[in-house]
C-alpha cells in the first residue's frame, strides 16, 4: 500500500463526504408542511410468503388450532413453549419475543389481513405486483421505491434509496439512481479499487457517457465509501465479539450507511426461506428459526431507526393457507399480517378488519382475505410521515384508494 | 430502400464469411456473438474451429449436432470429483448415514457446549457439502473448457437447469443436485422437451425440492411417515413455471387436480432410478385437468398429464419466449417468439429443431439485439479466455465471485430460476466486483492476445500502458467484455 494510495483515497472520500455534508434537502419533501420531513422508511421484504398466522397468532379463535393440528402455536400459558399474549385476540410467536418490548412501549403494530388484492398465488407474479405497486400488472419501468426516490430527489441527482443484499431488486429499479450493496462481509471490501493503478485504469476504461460506464463510475464511488464506512464501523464494534452474519449483518450495514449519509431516506432489505410447504414446525423448527433471526434483525434496525420520523415495515407477497396441508406445512394463500415499527405508529395494538378463520369468512374457503390493500397502508404512511402529496401518491401507486378503516394507524402530531 | 437492404445483406454475408478477417470487431461481431451466446465466449481453439467451419453461422449450426452427440455420451469427470455423481442408491445411503450421524451428534451435544455441537454438525454433513461443492466445480469446468465439455451443451444444460431449477440450500436436495444436472438435465438438453420434463419430474432432487415426494392422496398415511395428504407445490410450479406459464389458462382447481394425479410419486432410496410410484398413496378417483378427464391409470396417468402439459401451445410459447430472451435479447420481438413457438409445436418439442430456427433467425445476428453478460456468463467467459478452470484456485475464485454477485451455483432458492436480463444484473457496485474477479484471475494468466481482435482501439491502447500482470485482468474487466 503506497502513501499516494492512502492520500488519494482520503481525498476521494473527503470529496464525497463534502457532497454528503452539503445538505441537499430533497426539494419536494422540504416543501411539505409535514413536521417529520426527515423521516426514513425501511422496507423488509420476506420473500416466499411468510406464515403470518404463526407470527400474529389468532389463539382465541377455535378454528386456529383445529385448522393446524401440527403447526399451531400453543395458546399462551406464560411459558416460552407457547405463544406470547398480545391482547384478547392475538399472541406473538415465542421466537419473536425480542419484539415484545416494542409492542409494550407502543411502537409496534400490525394489520392482520393485508396484502395485494390480486388473486394470484404465484410468488413471482405477486412479488412483481408488490414491487411495482400495481397489482394485476406484469411489468412497469420502475419499482415504487424508485418512483418515490425520484419524487423525493426533486430533480436533483441525489441518491435517496439504498438496497442491501439483492443485485438489483425490481422495487428499487428505475430512473432514480439508487445505492445497492451486496449481502454480508463483501460490502466491507474495497477490492481492486483499493489499488491506485488498477482503479485509475478501470476508471479510464469506463470514462464514457454510456449507461454502463456511468454505472461503473457511480459504483466505484459508492463502493469505496461503503467499504470505508463499514470497515471502520466493524473495527469500532468488534471488541473481540464475534461478528454478526446473515440478515443481522445486513441490517447493521443498512443502519450504518444511512446514519452516515442522511440523504438516504429509503432502505430496502430482503430475506428468503419462508415458503414452508412441508415440516413448517411450530414453537420450534424451520419457521421458528427464521422468525428468530428476523426478530434479531428487526431489533437491530429499531436501534438504528428510532428517530421520530423513522418507520420500519415488514411485508411479504401473500399469506399462507389457514389450514395446514398434508405435509405439515402450509400452501400459498392470500391475505397476511403486515407489521410496522416506529414512534409514529399507534402501536401496542393491531389495526383494521379481522374476520377470523371460520371457513365461511376465508378467501375461497382457504386463505385469509385481503381486507386492506398494501397500497392504502403505504399511502397512509407516505402521506403522514413523508408529506407526499396526493398527486405524487398517484405516481407511486396509480389508482390506490384511501382506506378510512386505517385512519388510526398513525399518531396525529 | 431496396439498395440499403441489399447492402445490409451483403455486409452481413461478408461478416459471416470472413469472421476472423473482419476489421474493427465489436461485440456485434458474429464470431463473438455466436461463441458468447451459444457457448461461453471465444478461445484460441474455438476461433480456429470457426474459421475451419467457414464462419460463425456454419459453426453455430454444426454445434447443434456436435452438442447433441456429446449429450448422448457420459459426462467427463475430473478424477477428484468422486461424490456427486455416484449411483443414486449410494447417494441415498451416504445421505442417510449423514443424517443419522447428525442426529446422534445432536442428542449427544445436548449435554455439551453449543460450540462443540456446531463442530460436530459441520463434520456430519460432509457428504452433502462435498457433493454440492463438486457439482459446482464440475459446472465451472464444463462452462470454461471447450475441450472438456462442448460449449453449446454446457449452455443448454445451464438453460434447462435454470428452467427446471432446484436449490442446493434445501437440505434434502443438496446431495442430489449435481446428479440431477448430469443425469436428468444434460442427457436431455438437446432432446425432446417432454423427455426432459419427465426426467426432471422423477429425479429425487426435484421430488424433494418441490415436496412431491411427500404428497399423498388425502387421508392416506404417507410414505415418509406421518404425512397425510396432498402437497400442491410441485403441481403448481409444473404448470406455472415448467410448462404453461402464469397466463397459461389453468386455475386453482387444475393445480389441485394435477396434485391428485401425481399423488404417490415419490423417491425410492433403493432403486437405481431413485423414483417410485406408490400405488397405495395414489388418489384413485377420477380427475379433470384443463378440461380433460383422467381415469385411474396409476403411474401412466401422471406421465400422460405431464406429456399433455409439455405439448400444450401455451408451453410452446413459454419455452420460445424463454429461449429468445436467453439467446437473443431481453425484449425479444413477437415475430421471433412466434417462429420459435411454431418450431417447438411442429416438432413436438424437439429442442434441436427449435435451436436451428433460433440460429437461422435474422434476429439472432442483429447488432441491435444486445445482451449483457450475467455473472455466470462473465465468470465462465473470463475463465474460458484464460485457459479454463485449470485447478481448484480458479474454480474457488469463480464460485466465490458468483455467490457474492447474487448468482451462486445451484443457489437460487425459488423455482423460477435466475433472471438473465440487464435490468437485473447491470448494477453499479456489481460492475466493480466483476473487476475484482477479473484482475485476480488475470494475475495468474497469460495475456489472452486473441481477445485483442474483439476490443476497441481505445480499450487496447489504454490497457497497453499498464504492466503485464495487470493487462489480462483489464482485458476481462473492460467494457468490451461485458456484452455477449
Amino acid at each position: 500500500m503506497s502513501t499516494s494510495f492512502s492520500r488519494d483515497r482520503r481525498q476521494l472520500l473527503g470529496t464525497l463526504a463534502a457532497v454528503a455534508g452539503a445538505s441537499l434537502v430533497p426539494r419536494a419533501w422540504a416543501q411539505s408542511a409535514a413536521p417529520l420531513k426527515d423521516g426514513r422508511l425501511i422496507l423488509v421484504f420476506l420473500r416466499g410468503a411468510y406464515d403470518g398466522l404463526s407470527a400474529a397468532v389468532p389463539y382465541a379463535d377455535a378454528d386456529y388450532a383445529r385448522s393446524r393440528p401440527n403447526t399451531a402455536i400453543p395458546v399462551p400459558d406464560g411459558s416460552a413453549e407457547a405463544a406470547l399474549r398480545l391482547d384478547q385476540t392475538f399472541a406473538l410467536h415465542p421466537a419473536l419475543a425480542p419484539l415484545l418490548p416494542l409492542w409494550q412501549s407502543g411502537v409496534l403494530g400490525f394489520i392482520p389481513a393485508a396484502g395485494s388484492p390480486d388473486a394470484t398465488r404465484s410468488h413471482f407474479e405477486a412479488q412483481i405486483h408488490w414491487e411495482i405497486g400495481m397489482p394485476g400488472k406484469s411489468n412497469a419501468p420502475s419499482g415504487w421505491l424508485n418512483t418515490l426516490a425520484s419524487i423525493g430527489a426533486g430533480g436533483a441527482n441525489a441518491q435517496l434509496a439504498i438496497g442491501v443484499g439483492e443485485a438489483n431488486p425490481k422495487i428499487l429499479s428505475g430512473p432514480a439512481a439508487v445505492r445497492l450493496i451486496p449481502r454480508g462481509q463483501a460490502a466491507t471490501r474495497e477490492g481492486v479499487l483499493g489499488n491506485d493503478r488498477a482503479r485509475q485504469a478501470l476508471l479510464d476504461l469506463y470514462a464514457g457517457q454510456d449507461q454502463m460506464s456511468r454505472a461503473f463510475r457511480q459504483g466505484a464511488d459508492s463502493r469505496m465509501m461503503s467499504a470505508q464506512e463499514l470497515s471502520a464501523e466493524n473495527m469500532a464494534a468488534d471488541n473481540g465479539a464475534t461478528g454478526a452474519e446473515g440478515l443481522m449483518l445486513d441490517a447493521q450495514h443498512l443502519g450504518t450507511l444511512m446514519r452516515n449519509d442522511r440523504r438516504l431516506r429509503l432502505g430496502f432489505l430482503s430475506a428468503g426461506g419462508w415458503d414452508t410447504h412441508a415440516n413448517q414446525g411450530a414453537v420450534t423448527g424451520l419457521l421458528a428459526q427464521n422468525l428468530g433471526r428476523l426478530a434479531q434483525a428487526l431489533t437491530q434496525l429499531r436501534r438504528d431507526f428510532s428517530e421520530p420520523g423513522d418507520l420500519i415495515t415488514i411485508v411479504s407477497e401473500f399469506g399462507r393457507t389457514a389450514v395446514e396441508n398434508g405435509t405439515r406445512g402450509t400452501d400459498h394463500g392470500h391475505g397476511n399480517a403486515l407489521w410496522l415499527i416506529g414512534n409514529r405508529i399507534n402501536g401496542g395494538r393491531w389495526h383494521g378488519q379481522w374476520s377470523g378463520l371460520a371457513r365461511a369468512n376465508l378467501n375461497e374457503g382457504r386463505d385469509l382475505p385481503v381486507h386492506h390493500d398494501f397500497r392504502a397502508v403505504f399511502a397512509q404512511v407516505l402521506r403522514a410521515s413523508f408529506g407526499v402529496g396526493e398527486r405524487q401518491l398517484q405516481d407511486v401507486f396509480p389508482g390506490a384508494k384511501f382506506d378510512t378503516r386505517l385512519s388510526g394507524l398513525l399518531k396525529t402530531v | 430502400m431496396m439498395f440499403s437492404r441489399q447492402r445490409a445483406a451483403l455486409l452481413l454475408t461478408c461478416a459471416l464469411m470472413f469472421p476472423a478477417q473482419a476489421q474493427d470487431k465489436t461485440p456485434a461481431d458474429p464470431v463473438w456473438r455466436a461463441s458468447s451466446r451459444l457457448g461461453y465466449g471465444p478461445t484460441e481453439a474455438l476461433l480456429a474451429d470457426v474459421t475451419q467451419q467457414g464462419g460463425a453461422r456454419a459453426w453455430a449450426l454444426r454445434q447443434i449436432e456436435v452438442a447433441y452427440r456429446a449429450s448422448t455420451q457420459p459426462a467427463r469427470m475430473p478424477a477428484e470429483l468422486t461424490h456427486f455423481n455416484l449411483p443414486l442408491e449410494r447417494i441415498f445411503e451416504a445421505f442417510r448415514e449423514e443424517r443419522e450421524a447428525r442426529k446422534a451428534a445432536k442428542d449427544q451435544g445436548q449435554k455439551k457446549e453449543a460450540g462443540l455441537r456446531g463442530a460436530a454438525n459441520m463434520e456430519n454433513d460432509r457428504f452433502s457439502r462435498d457433493a454440492a461443492r463438486e457439482a459446482a466445480a464440475w459446472r465451472i469446468a464444463a462452462c470454461s473448457a471447450p475441450e472438456f465439455e462442448n460449449p453449446l451443451l454446457a449452455r443448454m444444460t445451464e438453460f434447462w437447469f435454470n428452467h427446471l431449477n432446484v436449490f442446493i440450500g434445501k437440505g434434502a436436495v443438496r446431495p442430489f443436485a449435481g446428479h440431477y444436472v448430469v443425469n436428468a438435465i444434460r442427457p436431455n438438453a438437446l432432446g425432446k422437451f417432454e423427455d426432459l420434463l419427465l426426467a426432471s419430474s422423477r429425479h429425487p432432487a426435484m421430488l424433494f425440492y418441490l415436496d412431491q415426494a411427500q404428497s399423498v392422496a388425502e387421508g392416506s398415511a404417507g410414505p415418509l411417515g406421518r404425512a397425510r395428504g396432498l402437497n400442491e407445490n410441485y403441481a403448481r410450479e409444473l404448470m406455472e413455471l415448467h410448462t404453461l406459464g402464469i397466463n397459461g389458462g389453468y386455475t386453482q382447481t387444475d393445480v389441485h387436480e394435477l396434485a391428485r394425479i401425481l399423488s404417490g410419486w415419490t423417491v425410492a432410496p433403493n432403486h437405481p432410478s431413485g423414483f417410485r410410484f406408490a400405488e397405495r398413496f395414489h388418489d384413485s378417483g377420477e380427475k379433470r385437468l384443463l378440461g380433460v378427464t383422467f381415469r385411474n391409470l396409476g403411474l401412466a396417468e401422471g406421465e400422460e398429464a405431464i406429456r399433455m402439459l409439455a405439448r400444450h401451445p401455451a408451453t410452446a410459447r413459454r419455452i420460445a419466449t424463454r429461449l429468445a430472451t436467453f439467446f437473443v435479447s431481453d425484449q425479444p420481438g413477437a415475430a421471433l417468439i412466434d417462429r420459435l413457438a411454431h418450431s417447438f409445436s411442429a416438432s413436438q418439442g424437439d429442442i434441436r429443431v427449435v435451436l436451428r430456427s433460433l440460429i437461422e433467425a435474422p434476429e439472432f445476428w442483429q447488432a441491435d439485439q444486445t445482451l449483457f453478460k450475467t455473472p455466470l456468463d462473465f465468470a465462465c467467459s473470463a475463465l474460458a479466455a484464460t485457459g479454463g478452470a485449470q485447478g481448484r484456485r480458479e474454480s474457488v475464485l469463480a464460485l466465490g465471485f458468483l455467490a457474492n454477485a447474487g448468482q451462486a451455483m445451484h443457489g437460487w432458492q425459488t423455482p423460477d430460476g435466475y433472471k438473465t436480463d440487464a435490468a437485473t444484473w447491470l448494477a453499479p457496485e456489481a460492475l466493480t466486483r466483476r473487476a475484482d474477479f477479473a484482475i485476480a484471475l488475470g494475475r495468474q494468466a497469460a495475456e489472452p492476445l486473441f481477445l485483442n481482435a474483439f476490443l476497441s482501439p481505445a480499450t487496447k491502447s489504454r490497457i497497453a500502458r499498464e504492466p503485464a500482470p495487470l493487462r489480462p485482468g483489464l482485458m476481462l474487466a473492460s467494457p468490451d467484455f461485458m456484452h455477449k
